[in-house]
C-alpha cells in the first residue's frame, strides 16, 4: 500500500510538473470560481448570523384596548403565557409606559410635559421561546394572539422579519445556482485539463496498458492530479476570501469601522472552509473521472 | 501431449466497414513452440495478433489464451493476461525521453514493483538482450536494432511465457534481422512460447520452425515444408 502511495504520488507529480502551465490555469479556473461561491457563502453567513442575532432579540408587543379593566388583565396575562411559544409575559402600564419613554428620551424628557400617561396604551411584553423567534414561527404566535378579543394592535416588526428574510433567501438561492453553473464549469475546465495531460502520457499510457499495469496503476495518478487541482485551487479561493476579509476592515473610513464594529462581520467557520476544500477536491476528483472514462479505456 | 497456450476456434473478425479481416480461423498453439504468422501486409496477421494481446475483439468465434476466455463478455482481466505476455512492435513503443533502464524497468515500476528492485531486474534482462553497457544511454542514440532489442528486453522482464512479436523485424536492416531473430532463437530454446508475425518469406525460410500462414483472412497451417505452398498462395493472389 505504501509502495502504491508513493508510486502514485510520484506519477502525480511527474504529471503535473510536466504539464505545469494548463495545471497552473486549472488551478486558477478553480480558485476564481471556488472564490465566486465562497463569497456568496461567506454574505450569506454573515446575514443568516445577523439574522439570528437580530431575531433573538425580537419580542411581541400586545397593545390592550383603552378601558380593558385592570381585573381583567391578571387573567390575561396567565392565558398568553399559556399560549405555545410564549415564554416570559410582562404588562406594561401606561405608567411604565411613560418611565421608559422618560428614560429613552434622557436629556430631552421634558418633550414629555403635559403628556398623561392614560394617553398612553397598556400592552404586553412579550418574549418567545428560542424556536418560536423566526419569521415563520412568530406568525404562529401572532394568530393566537388575534383571536384574544381584549387586544388591540400587535406589532413585531413583521416587515423588517419578512424583508431580511427574503434577502437571505435570495442570497442563498443565488449562492447554490452560482455554485451548480461554477460546478459544471470546473468539472469541465478540470476534465479538459486532464485530457491534455492524458494526451501528454499517451505513449506512456499505451505502453502501460501493453506490460499489464493494472486500471488502477494507470488511472489513479489522474484522479489524485484531479483532487490536488481541486485542493489547490479550494485553498486558493479561501485564502483570498481571508485577504479580501482581512482588507475589507483595513481599508475602511474609521467612521465606519466604528459603525461595523456593531455588527459582527465573520469569516467563515472552520466547518464550511472544509466543506468548501472538500467540494473542491470533489470536483476535481469528478472532471478527472469524466477525462479518464473517456480517453483511459483499458485498449 | 501439453494443454494449448492458445485456441482460436472458428474466429472471424469483420471491420466496421464490412472488410473481413478473419474468417473461420481454428488453431492451436502448444507451449515451447516458435510460430510464424506469415502473409502479406493486410492479410490479417497483425489483427490476429491485437486478438490475442485483447487489444482487438473478435466478431465471433472463440479465444483461450493461458486458459483464459479472452473474448468472454464481460472480461475484464486483460492486464493480468498482458502480465503473463510479451508484446513487441514493428514501432518499438519506447519512451523517447527516458533511458534504456529506465524503459525497461518502467514495465516493473508500473505492475507492482520498487524502483530499486525494477532497476535491478531491467540491467539484469539488459545483460541478456546483450545491451548492459548501454543501460544509462538515452534511447534515441541507439540504432534501430538496439531499440528493438531493448523492447524485447521490456517484454521480458516479467518473464513471461509467451511472446507476441508483430512484425518485430519490420523496420531494420538484415543484419540487425539477424540479430534480433538469434535472440529470439535463444529465447525459445530456453523455453518462451514465441508467436511471430511476418510478411518476410525469406525470413521464414531460413528457420525450421511451425508456420502459419494467412491470406484474406484465412490461414493455412503447416512446418516449413509448406512454405512453398504458402508462395503459391501469394502467387494466386498477385495473379489476382
Amino acid at each position: 500500500m505504501t509502495f502504491f502511495l508513493q508510486y502514485v504520488m510520484r506519477r502525480t507529480f511527474q504529471n503535473m510538473m510536466g504539464n505545469l502551465f494548463p495545471n497552473l490555469i486549472t488551478i486558477g479556473i478553480i480558485a476564481i470560481s471556488m472564490l465566486i461561491f465562497s463569497t456568496f457563502t461567506l454574505l450569506a453567513y454573515n446575514l443568516t448570523n445577523f439574522l439570528k442575532i437580530w431575531e433573538d432579540k425580537i419580542e411581541v408587543i400586545a397593545y390592550l384596548k383603552r378601558g380593558t379593566p385592570s381585573g381583567e388583565v391578571e387573567p390575561l396575562l396567565d392565558k398568553t403565557r399559556l399560549l405555545e411559544g410564549v415564554e416570559v409575559v410582562r404588562y406594561v402600564s401606561p405608567y411604565d409606559a411613560m418611565a421608559f419613554m422618560e428614560t429613552k428620551l434622557g436629556r430631552q424628557k421634558n418633550l414629555l410635559q403635559g403628556i398623561q400617561p392614560a394617553v398612553l396604551p397598556p400592552s404586553f411584553e412579550i418574549q418567545l421561546k428560542k424556536e418560536y423567534r423566526n419569521s415563520t414561527k412568530i406568525k404562529e404566535v401572532v394568530t393566537h394572539l388575534k383571536k384574544i378579543p381584549q387586544l388591540e394592535e400587535i406589532q413585531y416588526g413583521q416587515e423588517w422579519v419578512e424583508t431580511f428574510s427574503v434577502l437571505v433567501h435570495i442570497l442563498r438561492l443565488t449562492q447554490w445556482i452560482l455554485g451548480g453553473l461554477l460546478l459544471i464549469a470546473v468539472v469541465f475546465i478540470t476534465s479538459n485539463t486532464l485530457q491534455l495531460t492524458i494526451s501528454s502520457r499517451r505513449e506512456e499510457i499505451e505502453v502501460m496498458q501493453w506490460v499489464g499495469a493494472s486500471p488502477a496503476f494507470i488511472r489513479v495518478p489522474f484522479y489524485m492530479e484531479g483532487l490536488i487541482q481541486g485542493l489547490l485551487g479550494g485553498g486558493l479561493a479561501i485564502l483570498f476570501l481571508f485577504l479580501m476579509h482581512q482588507g475589507l476592515f483595513l481599508n475602511l473610513p474609521p467612521s465606519m469601522q466604528a459603525w461595523l464594529a456593531k455588527i459582527p462581520v465573520l469569516f467563515l467557520p472552520l466547518e464550511t472552509i472544509v466543506w468548501i476544500l472538500l467540494g473542491g477536491m470533489v470536483l476535481g476528483f469528478f472532471g478527472s473521472s469524466v477525462a479518464s472514462m473517456r480517453v483511459l479505456k483499458y485498449k | 501431449m501439453d494443454e494449448a497456450m492458445i485456441e482460436m476456434h472458428h474466429v472471424f473478425k469483420t471491420y466496421p466497414s464490412q472488410i473481413s479481416a478473419l474468417s473461420d480461423v481454428t488453431l492451436e498453439i502448444f507451449p515451447g513452440e516458435f510460430t510464424f504468422i506469415a502473409g502479406p501486409s493486410g492479410s490479417g496477421k497483425s489483427t490476429l495478433v491485437r486478438i490475442l494481446f485483447c487489444a482487438e475483439k473478435p466478431t465471433s468465434g472463440e479465444v483461450v489464451v493461458h486458459g483464459m476466455h479472452i473474448n468472454q463478455p464481460g472480461f475484464k482481466k486483460i492486464y493480468q493476461l498482458r502480465k503473463k505476455m510479451g508484446i513487441v512492435s514493428q514501432d518499438f513503443k519506447l519512451l523517447k525521453d527516458r533511458t534504456v533502464n529506465e524503459n525497461v524497468a518502467f514495465a516493473l515500476e508500473v505492475t507492482g514493483h520498487t524502483r530499486e528492485e525494477a532497476k535491478w531486474k531491467a540491467s539484469e534482462i539488459l545483460k541478456r538482450v546483450g545491451l548492459e553497457e548501454r543501460e544509462g544511454d538515452p534511447i534515441l542514440s541507439l540504432s534501430a536494432g538496439e531499440q528493438q532489442r531493448v523492447a524485447i528486453a521490456r517484454a521480458l522482464v516479467h518473464s513471461p511465457s509467451l511472446l507476441l512479436a508483430d512484425e518485430p523485424t519490420g523496420n531494420l536492416d538484415a543484419k540487425m534481422t539477424l540479430s534480433v531473430m538469434n535472440l529470439l532463437t535463444d529465447l525459445h530454446q530456453k523455453g518462451t512460447t514465441i508467436v511471430f508475425a511476418t510478411q518476410y518469406t525469406g525470413l521464414i525460410k531460413r528457420y525450421s520452425y511451425r508456420i502459419i500462414q494467412i491470406l484474406n483472412g484465412q490461414i493455412w497451417d503447416g512446418r516449413k515444408a509448406d512454405v512453398n505452398k504458402m508462395n503459391k498462395v501469394e502467387e494466386v493472389k498477385a495473379g489476382g
